[in-house]
């Protein structure tokens, strides 16, 4: 029987793929927030004047950014509840994973853009008495934090197709929701099409979202 | 208010200050003049600890900023600093840039510390530019903001380095202005720059600093006009040259 595409079929699917496109969001949001602030201990750590502070952060970073998140999701939802002898729930071990790998990323983000910031900014703040972690908070940190912006956006997308792998690991997202109706209608192809767009949508969503925060940012600081 | 003893300072091999002594009264105006890379800039940033000296001791105000028990963030608002290139926080508008410090070191209210703080810039003449950003200004007027900031934290000693280098040379006045004016109000000053008319007019005292020594010092008169080490000869002759 030859192929016949059903645009009614990717249509009809859309609305289907909901739930999964829920915990999609879901897992990404929890994940990110965690991530970010695992990426800004780490990137701050990794800025520490002790050394052993530093290596710490530079293991964390260097193990999860050399390894797949694949690898790292079986390891986290098959592998680890072997060692503590209890399961962990596949959403709780989804966040964890988008948490841990994303914030490898964002540490190193946050590590640029503190370190791109004039030393001299650091300086005038501590010749006025702040010390070095006031300093940080109120001067050197929200002028790093702008720059983080773009990079971090660039990290929302990068995530949010990442938490496609955990369909491995039994998370009802977005792409096994869509998986799940394949093996009823059989229509691959409209089935992982409409699963594409919905992906497409959301990522363009945020680009275009970020570019406004960008100029309304740019606007603010004249 | 501020003495130094046999301060040395090295940036791995490279010996920039070789045994430093300079001892600055209350009130007094020290102004330091030396060439590029002879360690002018490592003196003032030893004296508020933005470098740690090698070895010596530096006492700023009855404190040895080496002594473990030394609150350094605390003499750190006793010896105000101002940079040649401003340092304000871009991020912030003119009069918090100069709350900051009272209102997180010293744990002044708001209004208390706007208060001040306008006050602080009337007195540069900068009272209109309080809600105005960093960016906005020019660089002298940048620069008053920089010693509002600093005179924030009423510090009982200012330390200035090269205050107008980054300057535009018609913007240089309004600076120098408001550091007279500190001086006449008997602020104690160290002023490393490369002005030698404001060194001969507001100084009690020049030193001449050069291959991390202090080669040379004296009151200001007797210091321009006879220079006794060969070297300050040679490098007054060249600044004179220059202007
Ligand atoms: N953090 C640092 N690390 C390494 N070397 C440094 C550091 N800071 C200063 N130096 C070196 O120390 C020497 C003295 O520097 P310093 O800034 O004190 O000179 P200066 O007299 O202020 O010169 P200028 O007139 O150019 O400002 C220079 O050779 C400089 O390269
Ligand atoms: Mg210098």
């Amino acid at each position: 029987m030859a192929f016949q595409f059903e645009p009614s079929v990717v249509v009809d699917t859309l609305p289907m793929l909901m739930r999964g496109l829920k915990l999609t969001i879901y897992i990404t949001l929890g994940g990110l927030s965690l991530g970010f602030f695992l990426g800004a201990l780490a990137g701050l750590m990794k800025l520490s004047r002790n050394f052993l502070v530093r290596k710490l952060a530079g293991f964390y970073v260097e193990t999860i950014r050399g390894t797949p998140m694949l690898v790292q999701a079986m390891f986290l939802y098959f592998g680890v509840p072997m060692a503590l002898g209890m399961r962990i729930p596949p959403l709780v071990a989804g966040i964890l994973v988008i948490a841990v790998n994303s914030g490898a990323y964002i540490a190193e983000i946050v590590r640029g853009a503190v370190q791109s910031i004039n030393p001299g900014q650091m300086e005038a703040a501590r010749s006025i008495g702040l010390r070095r972690g006031q300093a940080m908070l109120y001067v050197v940190w929200p002028q790093a934090f702008k720059r983080m912006i773009p990079p971090l956006g660039n990290q929302f997308i990068i995530s949010l197709k990442d938490t496609s792998l955990l369909m491995v690991i039994g998370v009802g997202e977005l792409l096994r929701t869509g998986q799940e109706i394949v093996a009823v209608n059989f229509r691959a192809f409209e089935v992982y099409l409409a699963v594409a767009i919905v992906y497409l949508a959301m990522t363009i969503s945020i680009s275009w979202g970020l570019r406004c925060l960008e100029k309304r940012l740019q606007i603010q600081s004249r | 208010m501020i003495e130094i003893k046999n301060l040395h300072k090295s940036f791995g091999s490279l010996e920039v200050l070789k045994g430093i002594d300079l001892t600055v009264n209350k009130g007094e105006v020290v102004c330091i003049i030396g060439p590029s890379g002879s360690g002018k800039s490592t003196v003032l940033r030893c004296i508020n600890k933005l470098e740690v000296p090698t070895s010596g001791t530096v006492i700023v105000d009855g404190h040895d900023i080496m002594s473990r028990e030394t609150d350094i963030n605390y003499v750190r608002t006793e010896a105000g600093m101002v940079f040649q290139q401003f340092n304000l926080f871009p991020h912030m508008n003119v009069l918090a840039n100069v709350t900051l410090g009272p209102i997180k070191v010293r744990g002044v209210n708001r209004d208390e510390a706007d208060k001040l703080g306008l006050e602080l810039l009337a007195k540069v003449g900068l009272a209109d530019k309080a809600r105005n950003y960093p960016e906005q200004l020019s660089g002298g007027q940048k620069q008053r903001v920089a010693i509002a900031r600093s005179l924030a934290l009423q510090p009982r000693v200012m330390l200035f380095d090269e205050p107008t280098s980054a300057l535009d040379p018609e913007l240089v006045g309004e600076v120098l202005e408001v550091m007279k004016q500190l001086a006449m109000e008997g602020m104690t000053m160290i002023v490393v720059t490369h002005e030698m008319n404001f060194a001969r007019e507001v100084a009690d005292r020049v030193i001449f600093i050069d291959q991390g020594v202090i080669q040379e010092a004296n009151e200001p008169k007797e210091f321009f006009a006879n220079p006794k080490h060969p070297r300050l000869r040679d490098f007054l002759g060249k600044v004179q040259l220059a202007c």
